[in-house]
């Protein structure tokens, strides 16, 4: 298999507070390869946007990567000066954020913003950038974008701008977008054109994507592979049929209960009880055993670690020993 | 039990006016402007049911929700409840009796309650502004039942609504709402600010409680996913007038009016069966010059001449001058 465009090997993220040092994120592994979109869901607070933030190097204090590597095409990016680091950014990774109406400067026209991002990282002029623009918009979708790249923002509607910030994001062709919630903040009809949109630019121009999102139905539509974030680490990661179908860890599988569907309507939703630890008081062992219908003495001593299972990885006890036993058949 | 339906909506409207300051007027000669949020929309609610209003942003839904309860004056229309009219300016006295039997859920937990406030006293003032328990001993006693009912400790009364989480926040709301024994309950996206965890607590809590005390919920919402685990009937909104009313199960196996096919098609698919869809196309258009004849037929794809000209009226529950003459596109209906 090639080199994957963004490797992320244990990587740790804390704040520091005057009472204590929070981490946020524990030990999170993944690879993104060409032309992937890799959807990673959780609740608030289970770290999703802070993986994100930390990979595109925009973690500010009292936030740090306190461990771990972050690879973008084999070289590492997570120590590069803020300097260097901002030549990578917006060149070679982007970012999409949820709300289109703060991403965009309000008092600048859209063809300006995308004419000075494109000429930042593109040595053109300002006409070629201006083309590239209109390339660009005609791309995402914007109808009549000859006359639309002179708009303010507000002149567009929430889909609209949004089709804009992805078409900001590419300006540059990065290899990796980092879409955090592209769609929360749009109508439902609106968000299905622009899943399809963010699917198809990556399968296009074979980036890799990390889709961060809490909406299930999102990932199932656009991703290849999916993590599961609970409490800053990953519970499951692993092929999107899988994972949603057919989720192992404990907490997944609750995940998946309890949404409702179009398809079945079940009488009472599964219910996970309780909530998400804050992050001054993860228990110890497993993050997820007070919520968690099937632990057992070893979840409150050791963190489970995320380990090979059925083609996935998934971090809980529950799957370690079987693997032991399965092993022990095949021996 | 009476067979007249609980609420009564009949062809509500409302207005805003979006005007510009008089000053610009008469400098610029603007226009006076007018935004129509609620056009002429119609439904009743039977006792113990949930009916739902879906649609999209700016659609009215909220506004019919808060038109319903009393916190917006209808610009037109009128709204009875169990028999009583809300409008009627000669049903005032009976209307404060009703006043207690309805109550709202919001949005937004974080904004829904004082925070100045414990929550025990956030729970007690209904009781308080309605007289239904006499004596403080009996009012903390019917506060702690309260909060035992939404799956709270009674000790948590003496907390303030910052040391809750949003889904606990969520349920000192619903509490809130039951303290003066109402049975009709406004529901404006209950869930929409929870995770989805958190939701299905929520959701659940609310079933068990409909069960329990025979409530009438009015849910509205925007997640299609979460109507169908509620609902009884669904009324879909498209830019101020109700497009399809439907039983739930009906509503999902046999979509009738093209926007509520485009919205089922939009929901992101779970079970990925690879069912056909149609895909979506346009956004909502600016409500203050909404499209001329059927306000959908710039994004349908069954739109012809009349469409373009001429209102449809709901017949049967669908307005749609296509369902009606039979015009159809060949496409699998979502199963």
């Amino acid at each position: 298999m090639s080199e994957p465009v963004i490797s992320v090997r244990n990587l740790q993220v804390e704040f520091v507070t005057r009472r204590a040092t929070l981490r946020a994120i524990d030990g999170v592994s993944f690879d993104i390869h060409k032309g992937e979109v890799l959807g990673v869901v959780g609740e608030s607070g289970a770290g999703k946007s802070v993986t994100g933030a930390a990979i595109i190097g925009l973690i500010e204090p009292p936030g740090r990567i306190s461990g771990g590597e972050i690879l973008l095409n084999g070289r590492r990016i997570d120590n590069l000066s803020p300097e260097e680091m901002r030549k990578v950014r917006g060149r070679k990774v982007a970012m999409i954020f949820q709300d289109p109406l703060t991403s965009l400067n309000p008092l600048f026209r859209v063809g300006e913003q995308l004419v000075e991002t494109i000429r930042t990282h593109l040595p053109m002029n300002e006409r070629q950038a201006r083309d590239r623009a209109v390339e660009l918009l005609t791309e995402v979708g914007i109808p009549a974008p000859e006359k639309r790249i002179d708009g303010y923002p507000h002149e567009f509607s929430g889909g609209m701008r949004q089709r804009v910030v992805i078409a900001l994001a590419l300006c540059a062709e990065p290899d990796f977008i980092v879409a955090d919630e592209p769609t929360t903040a749009l109508d439902v009809s609106v968000q299905a054109q622009i899943i399809s949109l963010i699917k198809k630019l990556g399968r296009e121009r074979g980036m890799a994507v990390m889709l961060v999102t809490h909406d299930m139905g999102v990932i199932a539509e656009t991703a290849d592979r999916v993590a599961v974030m609970y409490a800053g680490r990953l519970a499951e990661i692993g092929p999107v049929r899988d994972v949603v179908q057919r989720p192992m860890h404990p907490y997944a599988k609750g995940l998946m209960g309890a949404i409702p569907t179009l398809e079945a309507s079940t009488e009472r939703l599964v219910q996970i009880p309780g909530s998400m630890p804050r992050l001054s008081s993860i228990p110890r062992g497993c993050a997820f055993n007070p919520r968690c219908a099937d632990v057992f003495a070893r979840c409150h001593v050791d963190q489970p670690l995320p380990l090979p299972v059925q083609g996935r990885q998934v971090a809980c006890h529950l799957y370690e020993n079987e693997r032991l036993k399965t092993s022990e058949v095949a021996r | 039990m009476s067979p007249r339906p609980y609420v009564e909506v009949t062809d509500l409207k409302k207005t805003f006016d979006v005007s510009k300051p008089w000053l610009n007027r008469v400098l610029e000669g603007a226009p006076r402007q007018y935004l129509r949020a609620v056009d002429g929309v119609s439904f009743d609610i039977r006792k113990g049911e949930t009916f739902a209003l879906v649609g999209e942003s700016g659609s009215g839904k909220s506004t019919v929700a808060r038109m319903v309860v009393g916190l917006l004056n209808p610009t037109g229309g009128e709204v009875t409840i169990d028999g009583i009219s809300m409008t009627d300016p000669e049903q005032r006295a009976q209307r404060a009796k009703l006043r207690r039997k309805m109550q709202m859920i919001f949005q937004d937990p974080y904004a829904s309650l004082n925070p100045r406030w414990r929550v025990d006293r956030i729970i007690a003032e209904p009781i308080r502004a309605f007289n239904v328990v006499e004596g403080e001993a009996n009012i903390v006693a019917r506060v702690g039942e309260l909060l035992t009912l939404v799956g709270l400790h009674p000790d948590d009364g003496k907390k303030f609504p910052h040391e809750f989480s949003g889904g606990q926040r969520q349920r000192v709301a619903i509490a809130r709402s039951l303290a003066s024994n109402a049975d009709f309950i406004v529901c404006d996206e209950p869930t929409s600010a929870l995770d989805v965890s958190v939701q299905a607590q929520i959701l659940n809590l609310m079933r068990d409680l409909q069960e329990k005390f025979g409530l009438t919920y009015l849910f509205i919402s925007h997640n299609l996913a979460v109507v169908r685990h509620m609902a009884t009937r669904i009324g879909v909104m498209y830019l101020g007038r109700l497009v399809e009313v439907s039983d739930a199960k009906e509503m999902f196996t046999h979509p009738r009016h093209p926007y509520t096919r485009m919205l089922l098609d939009a929901v992101p698919d779970l079970a990925m069966s690879g069912r056909a869809r149609i895909p979506v196309a346009g956004e909502i258009p600016n409500p203050i010059t909404p499209p001329t004849g059927c306000t959908f037929h710039p994004r349908c794809p069954l739109a012809n001449e009349r469409c373009k000209a001429e209102n449809p009226l709901p017949i049967n529950g669908v307005a749609c001058h296509a369902v009606v003459e039979g015009r159809t596109l060949a496409h699998p209906v979502a199963a």
